[in-house]
């Protein structure tokens, strides 16, 4: 095969030269190019459409005024009504992360403990153990019933006299150092007939599995409370408010739609099922 | 003539051993989107799952096979030993310890943060820790390549360096810059919050850091891909290689134009301008054109090589070709893919088209017919290609190897075309599982079905592969192969001095850092500068 023309001792150095020029001359080219259509002719012809002067245009296309201007809203007659006030910004959650659980064991002691017992375990199947529950699904309730988001004849009043500082308080006690807190680890009952509705739901049925928001890890919301181990009583009488529409303060209506899908029977054997052993 | 043997075989059996378990996840996976029931199947399942493939697939089978394919090529492109082979073991040593640890945390459900990991979830620190170990100990690596390559210029004054090695380093010192981003957000966020020394994460600077190393990271995968089309193809086809010159100008183009155009991945963000977006868009169009001089420059050279096996007239010379070669067969899967995936990705970098498939399967379909199908069939005919010299052996019978590329090529179209279809049915990805009582979603079913068979191909054709490759190593008789150089093509006018530019990379680290900064620069630096709405959330702990 033929060699490359014989190239002369200085000829390697000229093509180097000769690529270097180009490449960086393509280049430039490039990114003025780019910049010109991309800084300057696309906001210019964008500008008047959206209402902005051609100098405001140009700085948001640089990102130095940031935010987009939005086009206002026609506001509706009815104003929203959210089921719940919470909202997990910043603000929230350092609150909640400063909480003092020695204030929050005092407080307990004095308000919480006749119904919720000691250290959140509740004697009576009629209240829900608090122990082990995330400091999020604690501060989402009680604030729900400082809202009236939810409504219980003795939980209201109570949750009302609290302030900010002490529901966070409370939150942090409750959550305790560990997964279940002193309540003890338990475990799901072995029940065959749910275990499928738990892992996988009935997708025929249009129901998610429980674990989606209630598995550990599963990503759902963070306010969700841990189930294993709540009484059972306590648990079914919440799917049937629920599947009433007595209690309304799930986001979505994410558990008032599941439980109203689940049959009474169902209801009661996942009830069974969290409840679990001890 | 081989010395660091072992070294190479280590690494890619280690490669190949994780792909073999990681198609068996996908495969998986493709089972729980589907209508049908598979074992095993829960939304934890599922996303552990996700993250292992991912892992497997994007981080240990690639960069313990370019590893172990750059110790090859240094070694019989440029014809002397591997220096500094100590070295290299304790980087392939980082790397399994690295691994064990990334998947240890996947395995006990500590780290589901899916692939490749999304603030403001955060898994255990390990997670992340041996994911940097891996890059650290790839960073050896390129440290090696060039110095083999510095070694070979110092002994060989004024000569070209051979294009597979020229492309091998290209690739290194686009690695080299590719990993500053990731490790940027990891070093200074992400571990810094799953270790809980903060607790929240600025998840728009982290994705911008991101999107840094996530488009080049890609081409890091290729590259071996390309170097096999232009140093192995051409022999393999009886033919001579049409240019080395259109070959070093394509890895100078990938190292260049791979770098600064991450940001058409961020599209949709709202943390950055249009500007900005419009002329990483801009540049992201020019990747296109090495991909374009190979299009060329490939079937030119196989041209060549069918007209001197008699090929005649416009056509003719295709038919010549020696297609019962698997890295000829190879090749010519890689291109109709690539022609494909090309064509989707063209699709994706489009800022406008882009908002009609963002965040739907079409991406994760295109993804997998880019990489799984154009990148790993190389990489599958890379393996054919050098593992006679590896081992000693050669292969009984073609017709297992040609089988398996088969069932890959076939399985990789099947499993991704209605995959693209359904992304743009609004199909959304990072999904475990569909309800298809709804009556939307039941429509898609029947496509899901296509693409699960499509998966299982795929996993016959993984598992065939390996079956292929471990007779060699046990042949006591017969086919025992005299040492084998590997022969790689010649250029059809071998180059014997080229410019300086093209013989080396310091002028185009300068290129890139010149488009860099003024891709990169204020879109990070705003970050910093702005009092601008942010993007800073509570960090969200992912498992157990």
């Amino acid at each position: 095969m033929a060699a490359e023309p014989h190239l002369s001792d200085d000829e390697p150095r000229k093509l180097d030269r000769a690529f270097r020029l180009w490449a960086s001359l393509i280049v430039v080219v490039v990114l003025s190019g780019a910049g010109l259509v991309g800084f300057l002719a696309m906001p210019l012809a964008q500008s008047s459409q959206i209402g902005l002067d051609a100098w405001t245009a140009i700085c948001r296309a640089v990102g130095i005024n940031p935010g987009t201007p939005a086009m206002r809203q026609p506001v509706s007659a009815s104003q929203p009504l959210p089921v719940s006030k919470v909202a997990w910004d910043y603000d929230i959650l350092h609150t909640l992360a400063a909480g003092n659980r020695e204030s929050g064991a005092q407080l307990a002691g004095e308000v919480c403990s006749a119904c919720h017992g000691d250290e959140g375990v509740s004697p009576s199947p009629e209240f829900p153990h608090l122990a082990g529950q995330s400091a999020a699904a604690i501060y989402k309730q009680l604030h729900d019933y400082k809202t009236g988001a939810r409504v219980h004849p003795s939980m209201t009043p109570v949750a009302q006299a609290l302030t900010e500082q002490q529901l966070a308080d409370l939150s942090a006690y409750y959550a305790g150092d560990n997964a279940f807190g002193s309540l003890g680890t338990r475990r799901q009952a072995d029940y065959e007939d749910v275990a499928e509705l738990v892992a996988v739901g009935a997708p025929e049925r249009g129901i998610p599995s429980c674990n989606s928001c209630h598995g550990s890890g599963a990503g759902g919301p963070i306010e969700t409370p841990t189930l294993v181990g709540q009484h059972a009583e306590y648990l079914e009488a919440q799917m049937n408010a629920y599947a009433a529409r007595e209690r309304r303060n799930d986001v979505y209506q994410r558990m008032r739609t599941i439980s109203a899908r689940l049959t009474p029977d169902e209801r009661r054997r996942l009830a069974q099922y969290y409840q679990g052993t001890r | 003539m081989l010395t660091a043997r072992r070294l190479m075989l280590a690494h890619f059996w280690v490669a190949f051993a994780t792909f073999g378990v990681a198609a068996v996840l996908g495969a998986w996976q493709m089972w729980a989107r589907s209508p049908l029931r598979p074992p095993f199947l829960s939304a934890e399942n599922y996303f552990a799952s996700v993250t292992l493939h991912g892992v497997s697939m994007a981080y240990v089978l690639t960069t313990f096979f370019i590893m172990g394919f750059g110790y090859f090529v240094a070694e019989t492109a440029l014809k002397r030993p591997l220096p500094g082979r100590t070295w290299a073991w304790v980087s392939f040593w980082m790397g399994i310890v690295g691994t064990a640890m990334a998947v240890l945390s996947i395995l006990s459900g500590r780290a589901t943060v899916l692939f490749p990991f999304y603030p403001p979830l955060t898994a255990t620190p390990w997670f992340y820790i041996g994911l940097v170990l891996v890059v650290v100990g790839s960073w050896i690596w390129c440290g090696l390549m060039i110095a083999a390559m510095a070694g070979w210029k110092r002994e060989n004054p004024g000569q070209p360096v051979p294009l597979a090695m020229f492309g091998t380093v290209a690739n290194a010192v686009m690695w080299l810059w590719t990993t500053v981003g990731v490790a940027a957000e990891l070093l200074f966020q992400v571990i810094p919050a799953a270790f809980g020394w903060v607790q929240t994460v600025d998840v728009g600077l982290a994705r911008t850091l991101f999107s840094w190393t996530l488009h080049a990271i890609v081409y890091f995968w290729l590259i071996p891909a390309y170097i096999a089309f232009y140093t192995m193809a051409p022999k393999a086809a009886g033919g001579r290689l049409y240019s080395d010159t259109m070959g070093r100008l394509t890895f100078i183009l990938f190292l260049v134009y791979s770098l600064p155009v991450g940001m058409h991945h961020l599209f949709m963000d709202p943390q950055h301008s249009t500007g900005f977006k419009f002329v990483q868009a801009a540049l992201t169009v020019l990747v296109s054109v090495p991909t374009l001089l190979t299009i060329f420059t490939i079937p030119a050279s196989f041209e060549i090589g069918g007209r001197m096996r008699g090929g005649k007239g416009l056509f003719g010379w295709i038919k010549a070709l020696p297609w019962e070669r698997p890295m000829v067969l190879a090749t010519g899967m890689a291109f109709f893919m690539l022609w494909f995936g090309g064509g989707g990705g063209l699709i994706n970098m489009s800022y406008g088209m882009n908002a009609m498939i963002h965040n739907t399967s079409w991406v994760t379909a295109h993804f997998h017919l880019i990489f799984g199908g154009t990148v790993v069939i190389m990489y599958f005919a890379i393996a054919y290609a050098i593992w006679p010299t590896l081992t000693g052996h050669g292969f009984r019978s073609m017709r297992r190897l040609r089988l398996q590329l088969w069932l890959w090529f076939v399985g990789m179209m099947v499993m991704t075309l209605p995959w693209h279809y359904l992304g743009l049915q609004g199909q959304w990805r990072r999904v475990a599982t569909f309800d298809y009582s709804d009556p939307i979603i039941a429509g898609w079913g029947p496509w899901v079905l296509v693409s699960l068979f499509g998966g299982v191909l795929l996993l016959a054709s993984s598992l065939l592969f390996l079956f292929n490759l471990l007779p060699p190593h046990r042949q006591r008789v017969g086919l025992r192969l005299p040492p084998q150089p590997v022969g790689y093509a010649l250029a059809a006018h071998p180059p014997h001095r080229v410019p300086a530019v093209l013989n080396g990379f310091a002028f185009w680290n300068v290129i890139v850092l010149v488009l860099m900064a003024a891709a990169y620069g204020y879109p990070i630096a705003q970050f910093f500068l702005l009092d601008a709405p942010s993007a800073v959330v509570h960090r969200v702990f992912a498992g157990g």
